[in-house]
């Protein structure tokens, strides 16, 4: 069970090295709120229109904030070049990915959590049972975008231009990911859960064990030197 | 050497002839189609393009593969060629697409499962393609864009599946199995020849002076070597 | 029989176009403290990174205890790495940064570990201070017990003695002395090779990537810096 002892310490050493910085969290937290302000002035929202965009707003802002986020989850280990050890250390490298995709997945599932509050006050939504099977599409989408994220993130950190790529190498690719969340999110605001929605979750639990297994075999490769 | 070209001057006869083959199948032989008229003649330049390009994108991945496995250069090499082949086929696509489009469904493009999902995996290789080129310093191009490859082929399954579950009803292109006149099937088969020759003639070339650029990087490494001495 | 513990044979490693090092062999026994110098841009920190399988050799290879250190865990076990970067994580305490290590590295016994290894660099008053407080010379000496804590046959060095003042530096070499006292074999790269005469068995020099002199060495500060002073002369 080594493999499960050292992704937990990297998760907990990130979760602890956040905590008392509070670093990654807050700005993006911001940054997500900022853009949904952003989006509300670019398009007339409100009504039947909010119905349309809403979800396909709130998943941007989630996807922008977690681009953010993302190119920080390696870049302090290069900077203090801390991944060496990590590197160093024995046992199969893949867990320090797991941990830090574990890490992402709940730093943006909190931007999610603080971001819901203000969308449903942004947007007019009544509060009711709709939150359950949302949180449920908010978790999944969340694992596909950490899953994907955090390979990429890891590649892009030993790259040239790196805060400048990251989103070239996630946004293509997240694309199928992104499109089965905001169908899904609209279908879970309008209620409608059951044989519309199966397909989507599906989807996207497809999409998030993908690309975990090929992150786990890929890993490595993605940060040798 | 001499081999070489002179392989190379048969190929190009053959894709040479096999095109005009195939232009004079594609509009002198293949009957008029009933609904669509003369336009749906683009079909036959569309779909082998479509064809090829999901070719190179497999070769792509099986260059990527084979290199994190044994490191050698000519994997990688078939990689970054076959990319870019498969972005220029899947342009063709885009473009051939709308052009038919615009008489028969009324407008150059609409958001339908089979145009999106290609747009998207066309996305993907160019991202592949630019990463190439600017992101990555030469020493390590190679391992990420073996990664990338990787996952860029085992996302387009997933884009595919995504996009139908999305656009379902805006289904516009024909199902799979729509059945073919016989004189169309012939014509279709003739330019899947023609392309798939293009495409080996293309590959070949372009590996080719991929080959020579290496070269001329190790003479210019050396002289510089030698320069320090 | 004399055990070989770093291994490099016909090891190659260039970034983009630079030729950093060109089929290398080195040898390192059991127990040697060997120095290795050279001019910047030598190849001594890539010759230390192959050692330590952070990096890949493009070509030829690199075996640490028998082992390819970027294949086999337990090669990778017997290696530690004192830097001139800590590798470290400020915003966490020094006794959370070796408990971090300790669990990477699945020791057994890690609580008794982490307060043996804060005792010995004599930090242990320390131990629940953030890292972001500490002197240079104090994170030096925490990397030295991260470096350590896991107990590796081979010690790995990589300019431990930059930005340490004269007191933090003897301190330093005190401790490597322990070290070497101790059996474990150690290669340290390092500009200020008056600091290592006391510690190194053997000197090998490298330049442009490729060792131009190696001999066993036995000798004064002065006399090393005399040895050393005509490869150090080409800037790059």
């Amino acid at each position: 069970m080594n493999f499960w002892q050292r992704t937990l310490a990297i998760l907990h050493k990130d979760l602890m090295a956040e905590w008392r910085t509070k670093e990654r969290l807050s700005p993006m937290a911001f940054f997500s709120l900022l853009v949904l302000l952003v989006f509300n002035f670019s398009f007339e929202l409100g009504g039947a229109a909010l119905h349309e965009i809403g979800p396909g707003v709130l998943w941007s802002s989630f996807v922008f904030a977690s681009l953010l986020g993302l190119s920080r989850s390696f870049a302090d280990e290069r900077e203090n070049h801390s991944l060496d050890a990590l590197l160093m250390a024995p046992g199969d490298r893949s867990a320090i990915y797991l941990g830090k995709m574990l890490g992402n997945l709940i730093f943006l599932l909190a931007v999610e959590l603080i971001c819901l509050p203000f969308f449903t006050l942004f947007f007019n939504l009544s509060p009711g049972w709709f939150l359950l099977p949302l949180l449920g599409v908010f978790f999944l989408g969340s694992a596909c975008l950490s899953a994907a994220g955090t390979l990429f993130a890891a590649m892009s950190s030993n790259m040239r231009l790196r805060e400048l790529l990251l989103p070239l190498l996630m946004l293509p690719m997240i694309l199928p990911a992104l499109i089965s969340c905001v169908e899904a999110t609209g279908l879970v605001l309008d209620h409608e859960w059951g044989e519309s929605l199966y397909p989507h979750l599906k989807m996207l639990a497809v999409y998030a064990i993908v690309f975990i297994a090929l992150s786990l075999m890929l890993f490595e490769y993605a940060v040798e030197e | 050497m001499k081999n070489l070209s002179n392989a190379s001057k048969v190929l190009s006869t053959l894709v040479f002839v096999s095109m005009l083959a195939a232009l004079g199948f594609v509009f002198l032989y293949a009957p008029m189609e009933k609904e669509m008229g003369d336009t749906q003649r683009i079909f036959y330049f569309h779909v082998p393009a479509a064809i090829s390009a999901f070719i190179c994108f497999f070769l792509v991945f099986l260059g990527s593969v084979q290199y994190l496995r044994t490191r050698e250069t000519r994997w990688d090499r078939l990689a970054l060629c076959s990319a870019e082949l498969g972005v220029m086929f899947g342009l063709i696509v885009l473009i051939t697409g709308p052009l038919w489009a615009k008489p028969i469904w009324g407008v150059y493009w609409r958001w339908e499962p089979r145009l999106t999902s290609m747009l998207i995996t066309f996305t993907i290789y160019v991202a592949y393609l630019m990463i190439r080129t600017h992101g990555t310093r030469s020493g390590q191009a190679p391992r990420l864009a073996a990664v990338l490859g990787i996952v860029a082929f085992a996302n387009v399954p997933l884009v595919y599946y995504s996009v139908d579950l999305w656009a379902a009803e805006q289904q516009l292109h024909p199902p799979r199995n729509v059945g073919l006149a016989p004189e169309m099937r012939y014509t279709l088969w003739i330019c899947y020849a023609a392309y798939a020759l293009l495409l080996v003639q293309l590959l070949l070339r372009r590996l080719d002076l991929a080959r020579i650029e290496e070269a001329v990087e190790r003479l210019r490494q050396r002289r510089d070597e030698l320069a320090d001495y | 029989m004399l055990i070989d513990d770093i291994v490099l044979e016909k090891a190659s490693k260039n970034f983009a176009s630079f030729v950093a090092l060109r089929a290398v062999d080195l040898c390192v026994q059991r127990g040697q403290f060997t120095l290795l110098a050279g001019a910047n841009g030598a190849g001594k920190s890539t010759l230390l990174r192959l050692a330590a399988g952070v990096s890949r050799p493009n070509s030829g290879r690199v075996l640490i205890a028998g082992e390819d250190p970027q294949r086999n865990s337990k090669a990778r076990a017997a290696i530690g790495l004192l830097s001139h970067h800590t590798l470290l994580y400020d915003d966490l305490s020094a006794e959370e940064n070796l408990s971090f290590f300790a669990q990477l590295y699945g020791l057994a016994d890690a609580t008794q570990r982490v307060e043996g290894a804060l005792q010995e660099v004599g930090l242990l008053e320390h131990r629940r201070r953030r890292l972001r407080g500490f002197s240079r010379g104090m994170r030096q000496r925490l990397a030295l017990a991260r470096a350590t804590l896991h107990q590796p046959a081979v010690l790995l060095l990589d300019e431990p003695f930059t930005g340490l003042d004269q007191p933090a530096c003897a301190a330093l070499s005190q401790r490597l002395l322990q070290v070497k006292e101790r059996g474990q074999t150690c290669m340290m790269v390092t500009h200020r090779v008056g600091e290592a005469a006391a510690l190194a068995d053997r000197l090998v020099v490298l330049r442009r990537g490729r060792i131009c002199h190696d001999q066993q060495w036995q000798g004064s500060s002065q006399e090393l810096v005399d040895t050393c002073a005509p490869f150090l002369g080409a800037i790059h």
